[in-house]
């Protein structure tokens, strides 16, 4: 049996070495002086000559002779990668020694940095086993590409199987957290830890951010185009998760950042700091000739009677403590300002809950307007859009499944065919209706849920239909056609009702854009404009 | 490597290994496995194993191998390789596997009748790995005399344009030699650690920075609670960096042998 022995060489001999004090770990295997010895005892036959000759020299072609450059783009000749997905790899791993957040703009290929930076310490033999950590709804594409495009073998999660059999596993961040996968993968040692969509761990009072927390993290990689969705403390914790301490701690930061105080040189100090553990590129920095974006709000006025019913609503909490929660009145808004469908569901629901007849009375008032509504002036304005498309594909998103139910059959009242897209449909059916959408339909209805993981470069016009608070997402959204692959100018619609709330919501979207461009760096358009904070 | 390298590679390794070559172009190779070699790579244990119990007649399969796919223009159905492919990859190393140990035997150029005397030769090619959150590999191709104990660097590039065979040639003998193989290998050994010993380890003081400025961060992170108190993500993140910085440095035998040679290599 080959045996490894190690042992160590203190510097006796040598001056630089033991100036240092330094020891190092020296490891050997007798496996080749024990096959030596049995051909010498005539207990085996000897070995072929010229494949003796054409081993050596594949290890001469193989070499890895320097500790800096890339060895993988030499053994994935088919991949052909972007400069800046090669430069981002080969920074990751010589200037932050393989911990840092990959936070290219959506589109960009934040895929292939990480499947490159993988690679790349497969070949060097510094990971031997790696876990993946991502949506569900991306755990395919992950093994389809690390499998296709890097011919790194993957095998999906499962707990029959024996982790310690799997070097390369991929397992959805909600099943990871549960036990008793938790345990199975705590028990097992990782030496690569790669987390998809990281912007879900940016609340460290949640059960992901603990899960990870607890994960030892030799090499890490933390992917996210959104590394700030609302204020600067998420990525004060994306950062604290990554290398805790980067930022200093908690109390530091907060006194150094906390909103009222910080300034201009500060912010300064706190983007070199993050270029110390992020690699961020935006699209025209990537060299690469993107189509331009065409950003436009698109005010619209209420009709009479959605008027009165907008008000009724807002009127609701002075009538009602069942509607005086704020959280519950602005979603009711928001739901109004969509279609009827939306608002009705709620609005029903909250009845049920109203105890005195005045509440109840008041609230069957707005139940029975809000039925005799016949016209959307969301929904008129979507159509014309999609008419001027002159037949290319439109996809719609909105915040609603009511109001997505509502639009398919407005548009299909109108001849136009559409198909729903969500989040919990399964792999196959989101194929089929990608396909159905690229074929067939004309409009692809998508809910917020749906916004991630699926490409769409042959489409090039987004209608907003309902705005969300987080810029982020509405950049997700645009990222789902504005990507790679992309021959058009990308359109962009946002819709919003003047005087409402969703006035309010293009405001807080300004200002959020705002605290993300001064720490992370130019957005693209998303809004047509900038405000600063 | 190019596509052309990689289609003499696989020709030769193909070759070696007594698997006749059906039909071939400078694209594409279609080779009849042997029994041994579909055994090793194909990957089918059950198939052989059923013919074990059955005893039927074994049929090993045919490979088809596309090695450039951008100049392939006739209709062949096979794999694609290139460098990096997980089939080259398959095949190198088997090529190590098959290749590990010789013993080689000189045959003079122009035998004159006369006898002729080789000198025997231990001859190892060693690859060394220093490792840290990066590596690099430096191979060292030794060769130690066994009758003088004289060593020689660079041993490989020495005899591999000899002519030179698997069995002694007629009217050739070789000296007995002094030096004991075993014994010329742990010299060579010791050859190999002198030799990182007194390399340049700057790298591994620079990972040791690395380490020690993490570490400070870390330990700021959690200044304020006492070491006792401390969670036990404290712990872990201290050990993932020390692993994650950790020196080490292997060294692997890639092949070597016996040789007897009568050119005067060193």
């Amino acid at each position: 049996m080959a045996q490894t022995h190690s042992n160590f060489i203190s510097g006796h001999s040598n001056k630089k070495i033991s100036d240092e004090g330094m020891f190092m770990k020296i490891e050997r295997s007798s496996e080749w002086k024990e096959g030596f010895e049995e051909r010498l005892e005539n207990r085996q036959v000897w070995d072929n000559w010229t494949l003796y000759k054409m081993c050596y020299e594949v290890e001469k072609v193989r070499l890895i002779k320097d500790f800096n450059g890339l060895q993988a783009p030499n053994f994935l000749p088919g991949l052909k990668p972007y400069p800046h997905q090669v430069e981002a790899a080969q920074t990751v791993i010589e200037r932050m020694n393989g911990k840092a957040i990959l936070a290219d703009e959506v589109g960009l290929g934040k895929t292939i940095q990480a499947g490159l930076i993988l690679k790349e310490y497969l070949i060097r033999g510094l990971v031997k086993k790696a876990l993946i950590l991502v949506p569900a709804s991306l755990i395919n594409q992950w093994i389809e590409e690390l499998n296709q495009k890097f011919h790194i073998p993957v095998v999906q999660y499962n707990k029959k199987y024996d982790m310690s059999y799997c070097d390369i596993v991929v397992c959805s961040m909600d099943m990871a957290k549960r036990s008793p996968h938790r345990e199975n993968i705590y028990n097992q040692d990782y030496d690569l830890i790669i987390i998809d969509e990281a912007h879900k761990l940016k609340n460290p009072k949640t059960k992901n951010y603990e899960f990870v927390q607890n994960l030892k993290k030799k090499f890490c990689l933390l992917l996210t185009a959104t590394p700030i969705q609302n204020d600067v403390f998420e990525l004060f914790n994306l950062i604290s998760l990554l290398k805790p301490g980067h930022l200093g701690n908690f109390e530091t930061f907060q006194s150094v950042f906390s909103a009222s105080k910080h300034n201009v040189e500060e912010d300064e100090f706190l983007k070199e700091l993050i270029n110390q553990v992020m690699v961020r590129n935006s699209r025209h920095e990537t060299g690469i000739e993107w189509t331009n974006r065409r950003v436009q709000i698109i005010p619209l006025e209420f009709s009479e009677k959605e008027k009165e019913v907008y008000d009724m609503i807002s009127e609701l909490k002075h009538v009602s403590p069942v509607f005086s929660g704020a959280f519950s009145m602005i979603t009711l808004q928001k739901e109004i300002c969509s279609s009827k469908h939306a608002a009705y569901l709620t609005l029903n629901e909250m009845r049920k809950k109203c105890t005195n007849p005045e509440e109840v009375s008041f609230t069957d008032e707005i139940i029975v307007k809000i039925s005799q509504l016949d016209t959307n002036t969301k929904a008129e304005k979507a159509y014309e859009i999609i008419k001027e498309a002159n037949g290319e594909k439109v996809i719609i998103f909105t915040e609603y499944r009511a109001s997505q139910a509502f639009l398919q059959n407005f548009l299909y009242e109108k001849g136009i065919i559409s198909v729903p897209f969500n989040g919990k449909f399964s792999k196959s059916k989101r194929e089929w209706m990608k396909q159905l959408f690229k074929e067939k339909a004309q409009v692809l209805i998508a809910t917020e849920s749906g916004s991630e993981g699926i490409n769409l470069q042959f489409c090039h016009h987004v209608i907003n239909y309902d705005l969300p608070w987080n810029p982020m997402k509405l950049e997700q959204r645009i990222g789902r056609v504005h990507r790679l692959g992309q021959e058009h100018d990308v359109n962009i619609y946002n819709l919003a009702i003047k005087h409402t709330i969703e006035d309010h919501i293009l405001e807080l979207l300004n200002v959020k854009i705002g605290v993300f461009e001064k720490v992370v760096g130019e957005l693209d358009d998303i809004l047509t404009f900038k405000m600063s904070i | 490597m190019y596509p052309q390298q990689i289609h003499q590679y696989i020709r030769q390794f193909f070759k070696e290994n007594n698997c006749e070559i059906i039909r071939e172009s400078d694209n594409f190779i279609n080779v009849q496995l042997t029994i041994e070699m579909d055994k090793r790579i194909m990957n089918r244990p059950f198939y052989w194993k059923y013919l074990e119990s059955t005893g039927d007649e074994p049929k090993p399969a045919q490979l088809t191998l596309i090695t450039d796919k951008n100049r392939l223009t006739e209709g062949i159905a096979g794999e694609v390789v290139h460098y990096g492919s997980p089939r080259l990859n398959q095949l190198f190393k088997v090529t190590k596997e098959l290749g590990s140990f010789v013993q080689m035997y000189e045959e003079p150029a122009n035998p004159s009748g006369e006898q002729t005397i080789l000198t025997p030769w231990v001859g190892v090619n060693y690859k060394i790995t220093y490792s840290s959150d990066r590596t690099k590999e430096i191979l060292y191709s030794l060769g130690i005399n066994l009758l003088t104990g004289a060593i020689l660097n660079g041993f490989q590039e020495s005899i591999c344009l000899l002519n030179l065979g698997s069995r002694i040639a007629p009217n050739t003998f070789h000296v007995p030699y002094i030096i004991k193989p075993i014994r010329a290998l742990e010299r060579l050994d010791a050859v190999i650690e002198n030799q990182i010993l007194h390399d340049d380890h700057t790298w591994a003081e620079e990972a040791k920075e690395r380490l020690r400025k993490d570490l400070l961060v870390l330990e700021y992170f959690y200044r304020d609670i006492e070491e006792a108190d401390r969670p036990e993500c404290y712990e872990s993140e201290k050990k993932a960096m020390e692993e994650q910085y950790e020196t080490k440095v292997k060294i692997e035998v890639i092949n070597g042998g016996l040789f007897y040679l009568y050119t005067n290599v060193g």
